[in-house]
């Protein structure tokens, strides 16, 4: 009897639900956390028998002596920036010209949603060939409009290069934003939106003052996703680019992973990856409970 | 005989057969290396593997192969326990195969240089490599690739170059004909950083000459105080702005190589392997090349070697097995499985295309030679050579900055 109360305790069926997933988060998710921080204080090159402590030498080398750390932080932050401004724009402008009742707008969802599921590495061949300066779409096109003139360096000029980059981002990238935001859409009250049409709102008014605020949860969603997978870009830019042309489209994600994977120094890049971490933490935590308080305010 | 004594003896038969079966597999030897990439080197590597397990009853050779950085994360895995290969494989150069060598991976081998006399059936510039290293002798080498000046003899002519040059100055003569009619005199690939690199490399072999260009290599002089330095980002520079077959930032050496086929340039900086792919892709009669004449009589190539690691529990068998792998017969019977030539000096030729002989003449000529920049620095440095190359190269850095910025990163890495 006394087993069947402990088992039927829910408190107890929470504990063993959830106790799987926990240990294997712990292993696999805090463990490996962990460690990077405990390894950045350390230098090693995966060959030595011993990891020398270092102390916050390699933050201080990272900050102070690397010629790409800050400008791997510089683009970070543009990439971030640009993926939570643009990306989802237009996956809302596309969510809600997708949500009327138009003539195949499944099949069209459905193609606008197709990159998503490309790897991005994928994408990155792809897009590679695109921007070929020689043979590649873009410059086919621009030359045979006779606007050869036009037609550049796209991936190897550093000027333009992670806009390039950026360029085969947005094109994978809005298809989730616009599913997240259909979603949303289809929560939208539409007896609010027939009394705000009744009472002679316009559709831009409709959209400010009815759509707009139902999808503030969706929007919260989709721009903290944003910014935590554009934080850690890194697929992407490696299979374009590789981080150049001269470094100039470093991201610190691929900074890190270069420092601990292709040159070795282990130490440089978990310092590298906290620092991410710290960033990623500093905007995400803030933002996060900037509009929860913003949500319970509005209930 | 009781059903006892039976028992007792069928369990003692059974015992001195494994014990028997323990021995005669008790000597094992382990090789990793890549992946090929060719059946036929695959199965050029089991043929060797088998013909020794052949010649020597009782041995078992195991190959295990990976991607490249599989395989060098393995061989850092390897090294923090007892496990791992008898031997490896890795790029020689301080940079690469240096690396562990330094770690106390590579076991110095001159003794079994001496035991076998290897010294008599290498490539000299193809052994020279196993010299590079503090401490003895490491490595025997696996293949060895030259790099030279491919040119298309039809744009050659078009720009009225009538012979090859001698030396730097002449080829820089040559790049400005070519450029005067309007042919780009070389391609390159950017996105690769080791391609652009090749030229820096060569123009600095040839602004400094041999001991100056090792000592910059060496990280032993200072990049700024060495005027040949700077003088050779601008000469890098000068090939970019005008001679470089543009835009080539955003484009990689495969492309660069289609860009060559097709006539868009006049040059490609390439490795003996070159020539089976321009077999493949046009006319080798098209073709013809020469040496980056730089005057120090060194050539420019790299090699790729086999290691015994200090972890092995049978040295000896590792040296006999490499010993095997690289003797006259050997090597002849493999020939062309894993390059255009072999590291065997004794191999002999037949049917040779003219381009391979004359890759087999100068293989013979130099017994010198000066590593790719990337396997000559350590990886870090390798990767800010990369970067301040490829800055030099956009111009979006003066030479002068270039040897200080790589000098900065040298004295920073203390």
């Amino acid at each position: 009897m006394a087993s069947r109360a402990i088992w039927s305790d829910t408190r107890v069926q929470a504990a063993l639900l959830l106790g799987p997933a926990l240990v294997i988060y712990v292993v696999f998710a805090v463990f490996p956390m962990l460690d990077v921080i405990w390894l950045s204080f350390f230098k090693w090159n995966g060959l030595d028998p011993v990891k020398v402590y270092v102390g916050s030498a390699n933050y201080v080398d990272v900050f102070t002596k690397d010629p790409v750390f800050w400008v791997a932080f510089r683009n970070t932050v543009i990439w971030t920036a640009l993926s939570v401004a643009i990306p989802p724009m237009i996956g809302l402008a596309l969510a809600l010209g997708l949500n009327q009742p138009i003539f195949g707008r499944n099949t069209l969802r459905a193609v606008y949603y197709l990159p998503v599921i490309i790897a991005p590495i994928a994408v990155a061949t792809m897009w590679r060939w695109m921007y070929d300066p020689f043979f590649g779409l873009f410059g086919q096109i621009l030359t045979s409009l006779g606007l050869q003139s036009w037609v550049m360096d796209w991936l190897g000029d550093r000027d333009i290069a992670l806009y390039s980059a950026f360029g085969a981002y947005v094109w994978q990238s809005v298809g989730f934003s616009m599913v997240l935001f259909l979603a949303g859409l289809q929560g939208v009250n539409k007896s609010l939106v027939e009394a705000a049409r009744i009472d002679g709102a316009g559709r831009w008014a409709i959209f400010r003052y009815v759509t707009l605020p139902a999808l503030r949860t969706t929007l919260t969603i989709v721009l903290v996703l944003a910014i935590i997978s554009s934080l850690k870009a890194f697929d992407i830019v490696y299979g374009l680019t590789g981080g150049g042309p001269a470094q100039s489209t470093q991201m610190l994600a691929l900074w890190a992973f270069t420092q601990s994977m292709q040159i070795f120094d282990f130490g440089r890049g978990s310092a590298i990856s906290v620092v991410l971490l710290g960033v990623t933490l500093a905007i995400v935590i803030p933002y996060m409970r900037w509009t929860q308080k913003r949500e319970e305010a509005s209930e | 005989m009781t059903l006892t004594s039976a028992v007792s003896r069928a369990a003692l038969a059974g015992g001195l057969l494994l014990a028997g079966t323990s021995l005669s597999s008790a000597e094992e030897l382990t090789l990793w290396t890549l992946n090929f990439s060719s059946e036929a080197s695959n199965e050029a590597f089991n043929k060797i593997t088998s013909g020794f397990e052949a010649a020597n009853p009782g041995v078992k050779v195991t190959i295990v192969t990976r991607g490249t950085d599989d395989h060098k994360t393995a061989i850092r895995v390897a090294a923090g326990t007892d496990k791992g290969p008898d031997i490896y494989f890795m790029w020689a150069g301080l940079g690469l195969g240096g690396e562990y060598v330094k770690a106390g991976l590579s076991l110095p081998l001159d003794k079994y240089y001496a035991e076998y006399k290897w010294d008599d059936e290498l490539v000299p510039a193809a052994a020279s490599f196993s010299r590079i290293y503090e401490g003895g002798r490491h490595g025997v080498p696996f293949t060895f690739k030259g790099e030279a000046l491919y040119y298309n003899k039809a744009l050659f002519e078009k720009a009225g170059i009538t012979g090859t040059p001698a030396n730097y100055d002449e080829l820089v003569v040559d790049a400005e004909k070519l450029k005067a009619a309007g042919i780009p005199a070389i391609a390159f690939g950017g996105t690769v950083n080791w391609h652009v690199m090749r030229l820096m490399d060569v123009i600095l072999e040839a602004k400094c000459g041999a001991d100056k260009h090792d000592a910059l290599m060496n990280m032993t002089v200072d990049w700024t105080k060495e005027a040949c330095a700077t003088d050779s980002f601008a000469e890098l520079d000068k090939w970019a702005k005008n001679y470089i077959l543009s835009p080539f930032m955003g484009i990689d050496q495969a492309q660069s190589f289609n860009l060559f086929v097709a006539g868009r340039a006049a040059m490609m900086l390439e490795g003996d392997w070159l020539v089976q792919q321009l077999a493949e892709a046009g006319n080798l009669d098209d073709y013809d090349l020469f040496p980056f004449p730089t005057g120090t009589n060194r050539l420019y190539g790299f090699a790729e070697y086999h290691y015994v690691s200090t972890k092995s529990k049978n040295p000896d068998l590792a040296a006999k097995f490499l010993d095997y792998f690289n003797s006259t017969e050997v090597q002849q019977s493999v020939l062309g499985k894993f390059s255009t030539s072999s590291i065997n000096k004794h191999v002999v030729y037949d049917n040779l295309r003219p381009m391979d002989k004359k890759w087999l003449d100068i293989f013979n000529t130099y017994d010198k030679v000066y590593m790719n920049g990337d396997q000559a620095f350590p990886l870090d440095v390798t990767t800010e050579y990369f970067r301040v190359i490829n800055e030099v190269a956009s111009g979006n850095m003066a030479p002068a900055d270039a040897a200080a910025a790589l000098q900065t990163f040298i004295a920073n890495k203390g």
